[in-house]
């Protein structure tokens, strides 16, 4: 194709994260001229989906410490080679049968994203699966894995009914709270939750609801999935974390609160979003990143004058990214790793099991998931505990017959797989689920920013995604600003687009 | 019209652009166009008594169906026109094909009755897509139950019973998008019926017999409740089988006994999950009926039945329910049903210690309190039990 350089552009996306890819889309029938590029030779940024092969090269790449990796999200990314990996590797399946997520993310049936999804047309080109059952693994008290117990966590009325391991007190207070946090922002509640707010969850229940044993606690704290520890939980955080999972439950069918997108997740959503600008006459291109750009003041006309890796210069009247996209002549983004002290380190384990029994039908009738979430108790209320979701490969993240395990944890990483450890053997599965290929890595937070900061009229920033394995609705909120920014006044409803000519409209 | 929460028709896209309403506008002329004509046809019919019941009336009824299945008239047609097909296919004289003739041989059936079969068949597929649709529109379930009594009266019983099992996991599918929707509810009832009356001998050995449903059916209740405990037709349908279950499984007075405690055990421990659950009342009544003789509409449970035991029942359970208030002192249904067996405890024990009027009197009073805009209904129960 022809030279980019010395082309003029309406606005220059750079990165195809997420973030990004939904604004390309809600741009893709303005008419403007789009440039969308990626420094990457691959789509999705920090949300990408890898095949074994590009999760090698992708390790490599992010294998050192920090300040080698100063403008990625992504550090100390190792794949382990231990005796039990090699005799595993044997019984992988070829590199592209796997499509490895970097960040899954928990899509609640009340996301924002998913109407956008269906008002901008791009539903039909995705497949969502079902996020069905929720459980905790309890951590034996001297630390050996056989001990380990997996609990379902009661999800609903029907399951605190079904649930033999609470007395009728527990089932009647269980109740109780679930309704409380159904309503906790209604003008009914907002006394109460006042009052509670700062106390940690495990506190309140014991003193303002009655719950106080175990079997109680843990279910709650494994639907509000904090990252930091029990003692450190509070209702202020957990109450509407938990409504949300309430709020969504069968509102896409029985029985379960979330959904994943099939083939990889956020990257799936990021690549049907550019196709949907590509198709809307945007240009893509990989392999580039914005390395040098200059203020409107500086040159006397309007636009900016970008210079791409490979040399080439762009005129952009917008430039949009996240900050790690944006080039340090613009961007106020800091470098400096030190003051981001905040990382998840993650985990990707393939097993050699498909663990059935984590995907139990959703109900009665109802479909059978993709995902489960795992909450894996910490030693003690005071230390943090692990979160794993877990991808069957009905997700098509890897070939039937195994399964994907993602973990996360705030901070030091030495319990991660001890926690993955404990999980397999909880399933009392006999020969034991074995863990065939395992990479890990650490996930740095933004250093704390305001969110679209710009330090030129031109420039919009895009809040990256968090850490954390809930997509938050900030994330296209985001992208609404920037693209309120960007079309002006008079600008007609964001993502609402009519279906295309000769796209079948019966649903 | 939307009840509990589904609405009537399952949910289209009520896309009302400018390209939709055209749409709509184009359909409309076209199904007026289509109305004149069958009625039209139909007049005909009346006046010259020449019956047209040709094929291509019966294709006017389907288009006519699938735009406005709730067009009773149009389904009555069709099923003129279909009596007429049937009567003439069981009255041909001429022999078939050879294609047919195999067909009919591998089904087992003759070929005139394996001809009416097909038709059937194809019409129940043809009903699918609009019962999907419109799972409330009384004329398809109606249209459906008329086929498949066709079929039970024309057929021979192993081709019915077929057919009808096949209803069997229909139902249960509609049941399972929507397990409060009561025409699939009693539609059930009608196809266990069926396939019970059609597997027996005939000779009214039922109960025993391998054609027995009612405990697969009590099993199927639980498996509702579990998925969802407000569903008061799972609830009413296990009551209704209650008494022919425990027949069918020769039940002693030991074995009644310890299946009433079994669902008032279960019944408390849903009451405990939701005691503001309206339905769930309504089931614990129900155990709380069977035990009262002079009550017609719910058979006795335990053997025997008689003051003895009614006490025993009414002072445990009002004991039970008076430990539910606590942590739910809200509820009003909790105080309801301390007030009415309280009231029948009364009648049946006149000396029992268990409740006294002034507990009663404090009942009465929270339940003023919470509902106050039946404070008409209140007085009432007052005046009617003497407080």
């Amino acid at each position: 194709m022809d030279s980019l350089d010395n082309t003029s552009w309406d606005v220059v996306i750079t990165g195809t994260g997420l973030p990004q890819s939904l604004l390309a889309l809600s741009l893709s029938r303005s008419g403007k001229q789009i440039l969308h590029i990626d420094r990457n030779d691959y789509y999705g940024g920090d949300e990408a989906a890898l095949s074994l092969s590009e999760a090698e090269q992708w390790v490599k790449k992010h294998g050192g410490d920090a300040s080698e990796n100063a403008d990625s999200a992504y550090s100390h990314a190792t794949i382990s080679h231990s005796e039990a990996q090699e005799e595993g590797a044997k019984k992988l399946g070829f590199s592209r049968a796997y499509s490895l997520a970097l960040t899954p993310h928990l899509i609640y049936a009340r996301s924002n994203l998913l109407p956008a999804v269906v008002s901008s047309r791009t539903h039909s080109q995705l497949e969502f699966q079902a996020v069905g059952s929720w459980f905790t693994v309890t951590a034996p008290p001297d630390g050996s894995s056989s001990q380990s117990r997996l609990t379902r966590v009661p999800s609903g009325r029907e399951d605190v009914f079904r649930d033999d391991s609470l007395d009728l007190r527990a089932k009647r207070s269980l109740m109780k709270f679930l309704r409380f946090v159904a309503s906790y922002d209604e003008e009914s509640e907002q006394q109460r939750m006042k009052q509670l707010k700062s106390l940690p969850l495990s506190v309140a229940l014991k003193q303002h609801f009655g719950l106080s044993s175990a079997t109680a606690v843990a279910p709650l704290l494994a639907l509000a999935l904090p990252t930091v520890s029990e003692a450190e939980t509070t209702m202020e955080f957990a109450v509407p974390r938990i409504a949300c999972h309430l709020r969504s439950i069968g509102m896409f069918g029985p029985g379960f609160s979330a959904v994943l997108p099939k083939w990889g997740g956020l990257a799936e959503i990021a690549q049907v979003a550019c196709r949907a600008c590509a198709v809307g006459g945007g240009v893509y291109v990989l392999g580039q990143g914005v390395k040098n750009a200059t203020h409107a003041e500086d040159t006397g006309d309007s636009k900016l004058r970008l210079e791409l890796t490979g040399g080439e210069k762009v005129l952009a009247e917008w430039l949009v990214g996240c900050p790690r996209d944006m080039p340090s002549t613009i961007s106020t983004h800091n470098m400096s790793r030190a003051a981001s002290a905040e990382y998840m380190t993650k985990s990707i384990s393939i097993v050699s099991s498909p663990l059935t029994s984590l995907f139990p039908p959703t109900a009665e009738g109802g479909v059978i998931p993709a995902g489960a979430v795992v909450w894996v108790e910490s030693a003690s209320s005071s230390s943090r505990s692990v979160r794993i979701l877990v991808h069957s490969s009905e997700s098509g993240e890897c070939p039937a017959s195994q399964c994907v395990l993602y973990a996360s944890l705030r901070g030091d990483p030495s319990y991660l797989d001890i926690a993955v450890q404990h999980l397999l053997e909880s399933l009392a599965e006999r020969p034991k689920p074995e863990v065939l290929w395992r990479m890990q890595y650490r996930h740095h937070a933004e250093a704390e920013q305001p969110r679209n900061t710009t330090t030129s009229e031109n420039v919009v920033t895009l809040q990256p995604l968090s850490t954390d394995i809930v997509l938050e609705d900030d994330v296209l909120t985001s992208a609404e600003q920037a693209w309120r920014k960007i079309m002006g006044d008079g600008a007609a409803e964001f993502m609402k687009f009519e279906s295309r000519e000769g796209v079948d409209e019966d649903e | 019209m939307q009840s509990h929460g589904i609405p009537r028709v399952a949910a289209t896209t009520l896309d009302k652009s400018e390209q939709a309403r055209n749409k709509e506008r184009k359909q409309i002329t076209q199904y007026q166009a289509l109305e004149k004509d069958v009625v039209d046809r139909a007049e005909l019919d009346a006046q010259v008594k020449a019956k047209d019941y040709s094929d291509a009336t019966f294709r006017l009824t389907s288009q006519l169906l699938t735009q406005n299945p709730e067009y009773y008239t149009i389904w009555n047609y069709r099923r003129l026109i279909l009596q007429h097909v049937f009567a003439r296919e069981l009255a041909a004289d001429e022999a078939p094909s050879e294609q047919d003739a195999a067909a009919a041989d591998k089904a087992g059936l003759p070929p005139a009755q394996h001809e009416v079969l097909l038709l059937i068949k194809e019409d129940l597929q043809f009903l699918i897509p609009l019962l999907k649709q419109y799972p409330k529109c009384y004329w398809i379930w109606n249209h459906r139950s008329w086929l498949l009594g066709t079929a039970t009266k024309h057929l021979p019983a192993h081709s019915a019973v077929t057919l009808w099992h096949a209803e069997l996991g229909l139902v249960s599918k509609m049941l399972g998008l929507d397990s409060r929707n009561f025409h699939g509810w009693g539609y059930r009832r009608e196809v266990v019926l069926a396939i019970e009356r059609l597997s027996s001998n005939g000779d009214g050995e039922k109960e025993s017999g391998s054609g027995n449903m009612v405990e697969s059916e009590f099993a199927y209740t639980t498996k509702m409740i579990q998925s969802n405990l407000s569903n008061f037709s799972a609830w009413h349908y296990r009551s209704q089988l209650i008494p022919r279950l425990l027949s069918s499984r020769n039940a002693d007075t030991k074995t009644r006994q310890e299946f009433l405690d079994a669902e008032f055990e279960l019944i408390t421990r849903a009451l405990y999950t939701d005691p503001y659950d309206q339905s769930l009342w309504f089931y614990h009544q129900y155990l709380m009926a069977t035990l009262s003789p002079a009550n017609k509409q719910a058979e006795p449970v335990l053997e025997p039945c008689g003051r003895a035991e009614q006490a025993r029942y009414l002072e445990r359970e009002i004991g039970s329910v008076r430990e539910m208030l606590e942590g739910a002192e809200d509820c009003k249904y909790i105080y309801q049903a301390l007030l009415e067996y309280s009231g029948r405890y009364l009648e049946v024990e006149a000396e029992g210690e268990k409740v006294t009027l002034e507990e009663m009197r404090g009942w009465l009073r929270e339940l003023r309190g919470i509902d106050p805009l039946r404070e008409g209904r209140w007085r009432d129960l007052e005046r009617k039990m003497g407080l």
